[in-house]
């Protein structure tokens, strides 16, 4: 299974979607993609993770990277669409009470 | 035969005629077929990287004279990116991207030097003498 | 040079007449004699073309050039060997130094499983590369008490194995104290999210077991929950624990809670090693995990370790993904 991520620019808002493994292997070419990502202070990025079919926690430290990034130039970043298993990994790891998660999961 | 040739490495097909002009130099200059296949093959690991690093530089070859001796010296310069650390592509040891060649290489010549300045370019001059 | 070619010229001559094993053996003696003289390959292309011109002295030009397009290869071909070696060679200390640092490792991280005649403690901890990157640790400390910490580190191999020891410091440093697990929690954190760069957290379980009262106080960064198997009622509680994982921010507080556990309970701390098999949802996987430890629940808590790891290797085909820890602590 291949990583696939696809950048989507909607108005003052960057979406990003991310489609397929996201583990140790594929983790180094999101994070490589996610550091294209000019971060400022107006920036407002949604990571779309409905079609991300499974997740380590290599891949949970590029998340997690980002969003310290992020958050550090007063910039947004949000995650949408996580499957039941990315959210209780979320919930586990205590990163949705610290993240902008989208509350109501699509069911995929 | 001019004592100094330039030739501009661009493409591979650069390379095959480049190629013929320094085994012709080298003839000229009285090495034999082995000398010349290890001089030829030199220049082309030399040129293969400009046109993976720098895209594009350019060769000059040159007849060289001592009181006693005669040989060639090949001087390849581009534009590239430069190289950082020029004593690790020529440690053996260390076969890291453009280095990996580099230690070959040298061997086949009697001498190579390498002067390189980041974002600037990179200069790689080799001769060699007859015996 | 030119003894090289008399002598490489007889023993081929030599050998075009009589064709006897003598002569095929004179040949490979020979090569030392190449190799003390640092003759390249081609260059014996090029010894073996003239001695083959001075034996046939009718031989054809085009045959001539034969042996110039193979000396031409050559050269090549001597350039990549060399550079392919030299590769291996380098791949072979990078080796050498690996099991170096795996043994350091070893040493540095090794836990001794206290005993006690009121717990009995089983652990297993299997690194999926060289370098492990879970960490136990035990501490028994004024009699009364045991602490352990199972901390899993985020990403494998060299990486981890380095914040690892950053871990490993940080527990000794806070273990004579005997403090609350919620507070070796928030120092720990500090500790690493100032030293670690942004796609770096480890996570952790630290529990400190009151052996007179049978109470385990525990706190949780962002690890995966712990079993508790109540004997009494014959099933299973998660203990779930809201925390951060440690290294994310600079001032996170970690609650802690308590649990009594009653004769033939225990409590099961795994990394996610354990619980993440692929292809298989991680709720399926700890219901296959609780099951497991379920039957097994008569034996030492050594043991029960043992054969658990043993048998989630056969469920997936002897091909675990991630390391691999878990420890029991049993009443």
């Amino acid at each position: 299974m291949e990583l696939n991520v696809l950048f989507h620019k909607e108005k003052n808002k960057l979406k990003v979607i991310i489609e397929g493994e996201v583990d140790t292997f594929t983790a180094p070419k999101l994070r490589d993609q996610l550091d294209t990502i000019e971060i400022n202070p107006h920036v407002f990025i949604e990571l779309e993770l409905s079609q991300v079919v499974y997740m380590d926690s290599t891949g949970l430290g590029v998340i997690v990277a980002i969003y310290k990034k992020v958050t550090r130039q007063n910039g947004n970043l949000k995650l949408v669409g996580l499957s039941n298993r990315l959210k209780r990994l979320f919930a586990i790891t205590g990163l949705s009470e610290l993240m902008n998660i989208e509350a109501d999961v699509k069911v995929v | 035969m001019n004592d100094k040739l330039e030739v501009t490495i661009n493409t591979e097909w650069d390379i095959i005629t480049a190629r013929q002009i320094v085994r012709e130099t080298a003839k000229s200059i009285g090495f034999d077929t082995v000398d010349q296949a290890r001089i030829v093959t030199a220049f082309s690991e030399i040129a293969k990287n400009i046109i993976m690093y720098a895209h594009v530089g350019f060769i000059k070859i040159d007849i060289i004279k001592s009181e006693v001796n005669k040989g060639i010296s090949i001087t390849a310069i581009d534009n590239g990116p430069g190289i950082v650390d020029i004593k690790s592509v020529l440690d053996e040891s260390n076969p890291k991207g453009l280095g990996a060649g580099i230690p070959g290489v040298r061997r086949l010549m009697d001498t190579l030097e390498i002067e390189s300045n980041i974002g600037k370019g990179t200069k790689v001059h080799m001769e060699k003498w007859l015996r | 040079m030119k003894q090289l070619l008399i002598d490489y010229k007889q023993i081929l001559s030599e050998y075009i007449t009589n064709r006897e094993e003598q002569t095929l053996y004179n040949g490979q003696n020979y090569v030392r004699q190449l190799i003390q003289k640092n003759v390249a390959p081609e260059d014996l292309v090029n010894i073996h073309r003239k001695a083959v011109a001075d034996i046939y002295s009718d031989l054809p030009e085009t045959l001539s050039h034969a042996y110039d397009f193979l000396i031409e290869v050559m050269v090549q071909f001597g350039l990549k060997t060399r550079e392919h070696q030299s590769l291996l060679i380098q791949k072979e200390e990078l080796r050498i130094e690996m099991e170096i640092a795996a043994r350091i490792q070893n040493i540095l991280l090794k836990t001794a499983i206290p005993e006690f005649n009121k717990l009995d403690i089983g652990m297993i901890s299997k690194p999926i590369r060289k370098m492990n990157g879970d960490y136990v640790q035990f501490i028994h400390h004024e009699q009364n008490y045991l602490s352990v910490a199972v901390a899993d580190v985020v990403g494998k191999g060299v990486p981890a194995a380095l914040c690892m020891s950053m871990l490993k410091n940080g527990l000794e440093t806070l273990e004579y104290g005997n403090y609350d697990p919620s507070y070796i929690l928030h120092v720990l954190n500090r500790i690493i999210e100032k030293s670690v760069d942004d796609g770096m957290f480890v996570s952790a379980f630290y529990g400190r077991y009151d052996i007179e009262k049978g109470v385990l106080t525990y706190s949780s960064a962002g690890h995966e929950p712990a079993l508790y198997f109540s004997s009494k009622f014959g099933s299973y509680v998660d203990l779930e624990s809201k925390g951060l994982l440690l290294g994310v921010m600079p001032e996170v507080k970690y609650p802690q809670f308590n649990i009594k556990l009653e004769e033939n309970d225990f409590i099961m701390i795994v990394t996610d090693g354990v619980t993440e098999i692929r292809d298989c949802d991680v709720i399926e996987a700890r219901s296959l995990l609780k099951e497991i430890a379920f039957s097994l629940r008569h034996l030492s808590a050594q043991e029960m370790c043992e054969k658990i790891y043993a048998e989630l290797q056969r469920i997936q085909d002897y091909n675990l993904n991630d390391d691999f820890t878990i420890v029991i602590l049993k009443k």
